[in-house]
């Protein structure tokens, strides 16, 4: 159905564009000095039959599926819903979408049977609606834009009125990425913390959200106090930080200021494959080879090492993070003008000195901005520690100890469980506003700084 | 004058050369120490590669076994050759190659053990195609199962002590009669890339993934491509400086560098949770990867469109075209190669992203590849994710060979971006 | 072979600080300077006047070696001061550069306090002992580029901070502070205003006194009010070297007389 929507589009739009293209060039045949190229007339009823018909399309599709379904649970007998939670709705929900579907399991109540075949003639019926509709509006687009040929019709302006018109909803797509992001966090959150008490999740020590601790407890589902998880994402992302800012840096500084032109042509692109390579590789990469090998170490040692110890996904995480700080520093020092660089080897300093007091406080702003863009990476990462850190919250900083992260928490949270209305996956919402705050701060922090820093030099 | 300026600095003196030395020495460390650093991060990749395919080549081969197998009418009936029972066939076949293994279940069950849980199938599967076989006996190659795939490329040391490995003295020897009969083969395994994913390690491929990861593309690319350019010049083009559109700017670069699983959270929100969109189906993965994608392509069109000199939209501004004509007749498609650029490359990112695929339920287990954008399925990333916790030994190297097949698409996708840019790169 | 050389014109009244010989620079496989014979006086201002990408520069930056930081650019000949050839191995480029000072085209302060960007050659090398002395040779730096009646109250503040023409006086205060034997000045004065410019050229006057100067400019008054020999440039060979007022009102070069005359810039 929804193809055959789209055929009617796209054949109303080459119809159009047809039709008036023809008519106008009969027009000009006919000694008419037109205002606008053929051409435009031909665009104007190809775009105004086009961007009506296809938000109409998209819009109905998207709701479709939700005004159905009420539709199907309004038409249920009165009373089998009643005393009912929404999870057990939605079971029910699912079942009669299966048994719509043709996958009928055991033996199902009459009251199924009938609800399922609604819907499948409900399914039928918005399906002819929807052909019905996309083909009268895009006639209708037709007709009305076919009419307006004339010699001095603004086709151009209509048209590139048109296209301007696109160009800004486009623009605002981002806007809307934001909107929909705070709005669905914000939107789930608030929800959570109608069941858990805010100060509770901010402040609580214990983070168990599987396991009810007492019968009394708010939601008596478990402990939500997000400070353990909080403290292990910190644990991580410092282990990372201390692996990746010393060895990027120093990767950044040769670069620079010792590396001929061959070496740098070698080393960087085999940096960026370091940074190209998916997070969920260097994830497997931690728990096929580091936390082994780490293991192995410690053990060596005769220290107690967890079996997924925040020092393998950190370290790990540090080396995804090279790269990046590599390339933010070598950009930043060379956005160091050169005269600076003259200026210091001229009264006879070594590159070393030159790099070190005078480059490299020259451009620390940049250098910063890089290094705070990397450490909202550190936190925001989560492939790496969902495969190779823990599952438990522990308040410990100890980097040998197992530690869990908010990125973790929200993915072991939400895997497998659709249900909206259980502390549990609310929680892990709550834990992605609190991790989109902490980034979102951070970013604009370092974007500022890098805009500033580069303002100076340009 | 003072004294300083007339009193000349000695510049041979020794306190100064001893001096120099030591500066010549801090030099040698702070090179030494970034040489160090350099090689550290390409230790790093090294072992990474290196533990991948050391552990993956593995998985590039599977052993067959070539069996006889009899297809014996009387467990198969001729009217619904997909319900006999194949099993039982199976373990005849097995018995008749043993025939000195005494005859009880538990004997005869490890027997039947060293195939693949599959070969029932693929026998299934050619009865099926063509009943005529029934009764006669026909000769089939099949895997062999995890345990003794393994055995035979020397992954399990029959020197350990039996408790410590999966595979008795007993099933050992029995195997090795076979690899002394000959009838072992270990052909190049395509199945890795023509099977969709099974519980068991010796079937298990990525067809499903490779099929879902194209379908969320597709769908990431339909949506993020027309709708960044729109937008890239937009702002690059017609907008006019104003509040409005320096909010815009700030909101693509912080989308940037919003983590990843927040867009996996808006995707589950909003697309699955209040527009009722199925889960773990392809399309609404390429929708979250499309909202990923989009501030990486308006950056890249953006300097794209900004690399086209001015002099180009002056000259045709100047023969009276309307800025639009200028934009879409001759601005935009010098910056084409530029834009392209970047959107493989930030399409190669979607590629590899993990985190929002887990949270919209793309790491659901599913044997048969996906027909359309719209059946459940899985992603390469995915898929890595899901064998990479799974417990088998087997799928250690089919995790590592699956990453080496995402590397592939990756590198080729990212050569075919830089060949992009050589290829018409301008100097203006 | 350094003393038998015989400078071609008459510059007997001071003793020659650099003498080179044979210079030849390749930025890749552009022939930038053709070898070329010169020799510079001590306690002199020597100006190179040409048109612009005639080498000038380039061969003044090879008397303290900047060109070795280029990475394209190959210097051959053979170039001596005092004596002491600048390529032998025996030589290093920080030591130097350290006693051949050199002021640059745009005034390239440090983003450092106006103190630090004066300090900066004399810390590194070592050349003091304490903080007083330390004061001492930045403050006779300071004087010597005539900037520290005007910045004795601030020295703490950035040196970014002043104005063009002070910024340039503080380069000049940075390259002094490290006692350099030869000053070399490309275009100190070409992004500055013309008092700003008289400044400056009062300073090298004075300069003159210590050091070797000499100064790359593209303006002919400038090197005539300023210098007492001067060369001229062309193509990167060096057309003709003598005395500034011989130059300038007896060339004896057909390309040196059509430059001056303003006939070919």
């Amino acid at each position: 159905m929804t193809l055959i929507a789209f055929l009617i589009l796209f054949v109303a739009v080459v119809i159009g564009y047809v039709l008036n293209l023809r008519a106008a060039r009969a027009l000009r045949a006919g000694g008419t000095a037109m205002h606008s190229l053929d051409g435009f007339h031909g665009g104007y009823a190809a775009l105004s039959v086009l961007i009506p018909t296809f938000f109409l399309v998209v819009l109905w599709l998207l709701f479709q599926g939700t005004v159905i379904e009420m539709l199907v649970k309004a038409g249920l007998p009165s009373g089998q819903l009643d005393g009912l939670g929404t999870g057990e709705i939605q079971l029910i929900m699912a079942e009669i979408r299966s048994i719509a579907g043709g996958r009928i399991f055991g033996e199902p109540e009459q009251w199924k049977l009938d609800a399922a075949e609604r819907l499948v003639s409900l399914r039928a019926i918005s399906g002819m609606l929807l052909i019905a509709t996309t083909a009268a509006l895009a006639a209708l687009l037709l007709y009305r834009a076919h009419r307006r040929v004339s010699a001095d019709f603004r086709a151009r302006q209509g048209t590139e009125g048109m296209v301007h018109g696109l160009m800004v909803a486009c623009a605002t797509v981002a806007i809307f990425v934001t909107i929909g992001i705070v709005a669905s966090l914000l939107f789930e959150t608030i929800r959570f913390f109608k069941m858990v008490p805010f100060w509770e999740f901010v402040l609580g020590t214990s983070w168990e959200p599987q396991i009810p601790l007492r019968e009394d407890q708010i939601a008596a589902e478990g402990a939500f106090g997000m400070l353990p998880v909080f403290l292990g994402t910190l644990v991580i992302a410092t282990v990372a930080m201390l692996v990746a800012t010393p060895i990027g840096l120093l990767s950044a500084i040769y670069l620079h200021e010792f590396a001929s032109h061959r070496v740098r042509s070698v080393v960087k692109p085999v940096l960026e494959i370091l940074a190209g390579v998916p997070t969920v590789v260097y994830g497997f990469f931690a728990i096929l080879v580091i936390a082994p090998a780490i293991r192995s170490f410690g053990g060596e040692l005769g220290l107690p090492i967890a079996p997924n110890t925040a020092l393998a996904a950190g370290s790990v995480m540090g080396i995804m993070l090279i790269p990046f700080i590599s390339s933010f520093a070598d950009d930043a020092l060379g956005a160091v003008p050169r005269s600076l660089r003259d200026g210091s080897l001229a009264v006879g300093a070594t590159p070393a000195e030159t790099v070190l007091k005078v480059l490299f406080p020259a451009a620390i702003p940049g250098i910063v901005g890089g290094i705070l863009l990397a450490v909202s990476r550190a936190i925001g990462e989560t492939m790496i520690v969902v495969m190779a850190a823990g599952l438990i919250a522990k308040m410990t900083i100890n980097p040998l100890d197992s530690v869990t992260t908010v990125t973790v928490q929200i993915v072991t949270l939400l895997i497998g469980d659709t249900a909206f209305d259980s502390p549990k996956t609310l929680a892990a919402f709550a834990l992605g506003m609190v991790l989109f705050l902490m980034t979102l701060v951070i970013n604009i922090a370092a974007l500022r700084i890098v805009r500033k820093y580069r303002e100076i030099y340009d | 004058m003072t004294d300083a300026t007339t009193d000349k600095f000695d510049w041979a003196a020794p306190t100064f050369q001893a001096g120099l030395r030591k500066r010549k020495r801090n030099q040698w460390w702070l090179k030494s120490l970034g040489l160090g650093a350099i090689s550290i991060a390409f230790a790093m990749l090294l072992l990474l590669i290196g533990s991948l395919i050391s552990t993956g080549y593995y998985a590039f081969t599977q052993t067959h076994l070539e069996i006889e197998v009899e297809l014996d009418p009387g467990l198969i009936r001729a009217d619904a050759p997909e319900r006999g029972n194949y099993r039982q066939i199976l373990t005849n076949t097995m018995q008749s190659l043993f025939p000195d293994v005494p005859d009880n279940r538990a004997e005869l069950r490890k027997l039947t053990s060293i195939l693949s849980n599959g070969a029932q199938f693929t026998i299934r599967d050619m009865v099926v195609a063509d009943p005529g076989l029934i009764g006669e006996t026909v000769s089939v190659t099949v895997p062999v199962s995890d345990p003794y795939d393994q055995l035979n490329k020397g992954l399990i040391d029959p020197d350990t002590p039996e408790q410590n490995r999966r595979l008795t003295n007993d099933e050992i020897a029995n195997f090795n009669r076979l690899a002394e009969a000959g009838m072992l083969s270990e052909p190049l395994n395509w199945g890795l890339i023509t099977n969709a994913d099974s519980r068991f390690p010796e079937l298990a491929g990525l067809k499903g993934a490779i099929i879902g990861s194209a379908y969320a593309l597709l769908v990431c690319f339909m949506l993020a491509f027309p709708v960044g350019i729109g937008a890239a010049i937009y702002l690059e083009e017609f907008a006019p400086r104003n509040r409005l559109s320096d909010l815009i700017e700030i909101n693509i670069n912080n989308l940037a560098a919003v983590p990843s699983v927040v867009f996996g959270l808006l995707g589950l929100a909003v697309f699955i949770g209040w527009f009722g969109m199925p889960r773990s189906v392809p399309f609404v993965g390429g929708l979250t990867l499309a909202l990923m994608t989009l501030p990486t392509i308006i950056i890249a069109t953006r300097a794209a469109l900004k690399a086209v000199p001015p002099s180009i939209r002056e000259a045709a501004l100047g023969v009276g075209a309307s800025k639009q004509q200028v934009v879409f007749g001759h601005v935009l498609p010098l910056a084409m190669p530029g834009i392209l650029t970047g959107t493989i490359i930030g399409l190669a990112q979607a590629l590899g992203e993990t985190a929002p695929l887990l949270l919209i339920g793309m790491n659901a287990f599913i044997t048969s590849a996906p027909a359309t954008p719209f059946d459940s399925a899985t992603a390469l990333p995915t898929q890595i994710f899901i064998w990479a916790d799974s417990p088998e030994r087997g799928f250690v190297s089919r995790t590592s060979a699956a990453i080496l097949v995402l590397l592939t698409f990756l590198i080729t996708m990212n050569a075919i971006a830089i060949f992009l840019r050589h290829k018409f790169e301008r100097k203006w | 072979m350094y003393d038998v050389t015989k400078p071609e014109h008459d510059v007997a009244q001071a003793e020659t600080k650099i003498s080179a010989r044979g210079v030849q620079v390749y930025y890749g496989d552009t022939h930038a300077i053709k070898d070329v014979d010169v020799d510079i006086a001590d306690k002199t201002v020597t100006s190179f006047i040409g048109p612009s990408g005639c080498g000038k520069s380039t061969f003044l930056r090879c008397i303290n070696r900047m060109n070795d930081t280029i990475d394209i650019c190959r210097v051959k000949g053979d170039i001596r001061i005092d004596g002491q050839d600048i390529h032998a191995p025996s030589v290093d480029p920080v030591q130097l550069r350290a006693k051949v000072g050199m002021v640059f085209q745009k005034p390239n302060p440090f983003p450092k306090s106006i103190y630090d960007n004066v300090a900066y050659g004399p810390k590194i090398h070592g050349m003091t002992r304490n903080k007083a002395e330390l004061d001492e040779v930045v403050e006779a730096a300071l004087r010597g580029a005539g900037l520290w009646d005007e910045v004795k109250d601030r020295l703490d503040t950035p040196g970014t901070g002043l104005s063009g023409g002070q910024q340039q006086r503080l380069c000049i205060a940075r390259a002094v502070a490290t006692q350099p034997e030869v000053l070399l000045m490309d275009e100190p004065c070409s992004a500055l205003d013309p008092i700003a410019t008289a400044l400056i050229e009062d300073l090298i006057d004075g300069l003159k006194k210590q050091f070797s100067v000499v100064i790359v400019t593209h303006s002919m008054q400038q090197a005539a009010r300023i210098s007492q020999k001067t060369a001229f440039f062309h193509l990167g060979n060096l057309v003709e070297y003598g005395d500034t007022d011989m130059i300038f009102t007896n060339p004896q070069d057909e390309r040196t007389e059509n430059y001056i005359t303003g006939r070919t810039g």
